[in-house]
Order: structure tokens, then sequence, then C-alpha cells
């Protein structure tokens, strides 16, 4: 396997990225290039081991992900499980995804990073990175890169033989583990089907089965459809993202199945906690809840002075039109 | 910001108009924890937006006759449509349908229990009860959010602005379905402080996306910014409703 350019000092990448400078975009696109290659070797379902701390959705907000390893520790010192939802949203998901990816290209075995919804071509045009490569880069070729490089992370991961973790949650097409390793994930999330269902669908606490949503599209699970799946696959517990919770995380359905949500004050006004749920050694679980980073108002204050010192800019304008 | 007013609790802001006669009162709080979530659930019958501001409030108080307007997302919400009625569908409705009757077919997947208005679209214009131009007080005041499931966008947000001699007020319902529909629903109110009027103008705007993209390609607009921007997409739309009514509260 060739390796990085020899002009790519990927601990270097690191530490710019720590703090938070962006890198070149040819450096991008030979570290999505590689990424790649590391993550086509990767199964559908990846197995690791305990202790590891899973993430649930950062959306960018990139002083709250430094947030998480502050508290949670640097890698490689702690392991890390990502449940996808890098990007859209907040205000630096370039950064965030660009030290993601470089992480995991330098601790490959530490850190893992598995495919959330928001990781598309299509959602990414309508929630804000796609944008966002836009403006900081002057053209949308580092969104090619990523998103590209995006067809390529696994769907779901399994820890010690008995957590299930996925982005979403569980599929009326999959009974058993098996079931999606033989998905051809190599491609743009569908519309339909299991890989979509992976990534998009949500758990019911009123129901017991699987019921479509009013939407038209997707799918919400109830508690026997968890129940069952456990034992159908010998596991204990089913660990998810996706949905944003006030107090940073959620547990239902007698202890199957929690939500952890990693974006707090999301979207910077929801007012919400975020949390990291720490799985230890002999499988217990330690909920690590955490508030917004300080430097997210010290930020929106620098650029709030930045505008007001624009000439003839005015916060409220365009307000009554 | 400016705040002469009274009762501050937590997250609160109010501001008196120099005359004594109109206090605007604000609060912005976290979105609601999860048992808040459920009973309001429970109350309306209709599952909650993703980011709901249930804490949240805006209103206008005539001080001399305690007459009031207010917004809330609970009674914005109550205004959402709990029948089937009007329902709309994602872009990928109909390929989803045909996988529906196989999954169906072959067990588990109950239909849709309970049809609702989850486009979250609300005609709501506000709670009433009986009871230079520096800008004084200005806040922005979201009611609920949605992503639809990343189908598109549903928001509602209020922005108040209060001037020597008078104060606007813009209750706005966004909604943007990807590759069907994008709506506006605003409601403007007009006080002159030394009148006893309250003007109250609802205007409901909708067009297609297919149409709207083919006016941003001809304004040679960044389509997937320009769908983002509620400010930019409202003068492309269709008007449907437009009313005004004049309050008398004197």
């Amino acid at each position: 396997m060739p390796g990085l350019p020899s002009s790519v000092d990927l601990d270097e990448c690191i530490d710019r990225l720590y703090r938070k400078e962006l890198l070149a975009d040819s450096v991008i696109e030979a570290i999505c290039a590689k990424t790649k290659e590391l993550l086509m070797k990767e199964s559908n379902v990846v197995h690791v081991q305990a202790p590891v701390t899973v993430v649930g959705d950062i959306h960018g907000q990139f002083f709250d992900m430094i947030e998480i390893f502050k508290i949670g520790g640097y890698c490689p010192d702690t392991n890390y499980l990502f449940l996808g939802d890098y990007v859209d949203r907040g205000l630096f998901s370039i950064e965030t995804i660009s030290l993601l990816v470089c992480l995991k290209l330098r601790y490959p075995s530490r850190v893992h990073l598995i495919r959330g919804n928001h990781e598309s071509r299509g959602v990414t045009q309508s929630y804000g990175f796609y944008t966002e490569c836009s403006r900081k880069y002057g053209n949308p070729a580092v969104w090619h890169y990523f998103t590209d490089m995006f067809d390529y992370l696994s769907l779901s991961c399994v820890i010690d033989d008995k957590i299930f973790c996925v982005h979403g949650g569980l599929s009326p097409s999959i009974h058993s583990i098996d079931q999606i390793k033989i998905i051809d994930r190599f491609r743009e999330i569908p519309h339909e089907g299991p890989m979509a269902d992976l990534v998009w669908s949500d758990p019911d606490a009123e129901r017991d089965e699987f019921s479509l949503s009013p939407r038209g599209a997707g799918y919400t699970f109830g508690a026997q459809v968890v129940k069952k799946f456990l034992e159908v696959n010998s596991m204990n517990h089913i660990l998810r993202a996706h949905q944003l919770c006030n107090e940073g995380f959620m547990v239902m359905f007698d202890d199957r199945l929690s939500t952890v949500w990693s974006a707090p004050n999301y979207c910077y006004r929801c007012g919400n906690l975020a949390s990291v749920l720490e799985v230890g050694p002999g499988g217990e679980r330690h909920w690590n809840v955490f508030d917004a980073a300080p430097e997210n108002e010290v930020h929106r204050l620098e650029q709030q002075q930045q505008q007001q010192m624009q000439v003839g800019s005015d916060p409220v304008r365009d307000y009554f039109l | 910001m400016a705040s002469n007013g009274s009762d501050s609790g937590a997250g609160t802001k109010s501001y008196t108009t120099q005359n004594g006669t109109w206090r605007i009162t604000t609060r912005k709080l976290p979105i609601l924890k999860a048992t808040p979530i459920d009973q309001l659930s429970n109350d309306l019958g209709i599952p909650i937006p993703e980011m709901i501001f249930g804490d949240n409030l805006v209103s206008i108080i005539h001080l001399p006759t305690a007459w009031t307007l207010s917004f809330n997302a609970r009674d914005a919400l109550d205004r959402v449509s709990k029948t089937e009625e009007g329902m709309l569908q994602v872009a990928v409705a109909e390929e989803w349908k045909k996988d529906r009757k196989e999954a169906m077919v072959k067990d588990e997947v109950k239909s849709v229990v309970k049809p609702f208005d989850w486009s979250y679209s609300t005609d709501y214009r506000g709670s009433t009860d009986v009871g230079g131009n520096p800008i004084l007080f200005f806040e922005t005041v979201d009611l609920y959010e949605d992503e639809l499931a990343d189908n598109g966008i549903a928001l509602l947000s209020i922005k108040i602005r209060v001037m020597p001699e008078r104060l606007l007020l813009l209750s706005r319902f966004f909604l943007r379905l990807d590759g069907v529909v994008v709506r506006i629903r605003d409601t403007r109110v007009y006080i002159e402080h030394g009148s006893e009027k309250v003007i109250r103008q609802y205007t409901a705007k909708e067009e297609s996306y297919a149409v709207l993209q083919e006016k941003l390609k001809g304004m040679r607009e960044n389509a997937p910014e320009a769908f983002r921007d509620a400010n930019v997409l409202a003068p492309l739309l269709r008007t449907e409703v437009d009313e005004v009514e004049v309050f008398e509260v004197g």
C-alpha cells in the first residue's frame, strides 16, 4: 500500500488541526485518498474491545469536540468510536472531519469512524458542509474529496460481542448481524433499504414493532424489535446517536437501548447538554456529560465585534422585508 | 440589549415603551427535557419537533387594558393539522410505497399509526387574551424547528424590534420540503405606541420546489445556498393568503 506523499506529515497536520487551522486542499486530497484505502479493508461491522469511549453527533462543533478530548482523554491514550454526523450545522465541519480523519490514519486501531446520515452528498448540500467548503476554499473540490471518502465509512460496530453500535437504528430487513455484513456499502446512502435504515431510523417507546414514519419514508422501531434483535445476536445493548436530547443522552426499553448525543448547545442555541459513553473493560457503561466549551462564546463575541467594525452593517437588517 | 423592565426571570427580558403603554416580554430557555416533551406530546396528540423551545415566549401587553398578544410553541403546534388532510409526503415516498408493500407482506411493519401533519405547518398568528429610529429592544425567539429527518426544514421563529415611535414583530413559519415545496407563513404586527391600534398582517406564500429551482437558475443564484435562506426565497413564492386585521385596544 503506497504511503502518503512525503510532503504530508500526519503529526504536523494533527497539531495544526488541534489549533483549528485548515489544511491545504492538496493535503486534504491525499489524506482522503489514503483514508479510503484504509476504510476499504474494514467490514460493515467493525469489532472492537472495551475500554472505548463512544461519541455521538458532533455536527461541526469543533470547540465541543476538543472539549471531548479534554474530558475523555486524547488519542491514542483513549480509544474512540465515533457514531457519525461529523459535518453540517456547526461552523467548523471541515476542521472537525479533517482532524478525525487524520486521527484515524495516525491511530487506525484506536479510532473508529462509522457513517451517519449526514455523511452523504445529498444531505451535506442542504445542511451547510457544501457551503462551508465552497466558502473556506473558494471552490467545492474538498467537498468532493470528503464526500467520496464518506462512501467507504463502515456502517456499524460491535463492542466485545455485546453492544451493537450504529448511527440511527434497526431495519426491518435486518434480523442478524450477518445481514449487515453482506450490504454493498461503497456508495451514496440510498433512499431506502437496509443501509438507509441503519443511518436513519429512530426508536419509539410507544410501539412494539416497526412503524412507518408519517413522513412517507423511514421507520421507527419498538421494544419488541429491540429485544428480538438482541436475543438473535446474543447481545445485551444497542447504542446509537442521531437524536437530540436535552440531557445529552437517553436510555430506553429497560436499558436495552441508549442514545448518545455529543453536540452541546446544538446549533449554538438549543441550550442542551451533551455526553460521551465510556464503556469499561467489564462492559460497564458510564455517561460523561458535558456542557458547551467556553471557546464558543469567545468566538461568537469576536465575530460580533468584526461585524460591528464593518461599515454600514446592521445585525437586524432585512428584518421586516 | 436594552432591558428596562422588571420581573426578569431566567432567560426573560422585558421592555416598556416610554409612554408606559406597551410592555414587550421575551423568554429564551433551552429546549425541553424528555419528560415535558412526553407530556406535551400527550396533550397535543402529535409527536414533538426535534428542537422544541417549549418555554420560549414573546408577548406584547397593552398595559392600560391588559390586552395581550402572545406567541408560544404549544399554541402554535396546536394549530398543526392532526389528520391526514393536506399531509405532505417526502420526495422519495413513491419509491417507498413499493418497498412498503413487500415489507408489509413480510410481516412486522405497521402502517402509519397516527397520521399528522409532520411538516409542522401552522397558521398560528399568536394567542390573544382580553386582558430617528434607533432600535431600543431587539430579540429573536425560536419556538420550534425540525429537520424533517433531513428532508428539509420546518422552523417557527419570531423577531421583535422596538423603536421610539413603534414596534414591529415578525413571526415566520418557514418550510422547505426538499424536492417538493417551500412555504412561508408570516405574521407581522405593527403598533404605533401613541395609538391604541394593533395591526396584524398574515401572509401565506407557497411555491413548488421545481418552479423555484427554475427561477433561481434564471437569477444565477447558487441554488443549494438560496434554498437555505427564507429571505431569498420569500419574493419568489406565490401569495395565497394576505389578510390584515386591526385590533382596537383602547
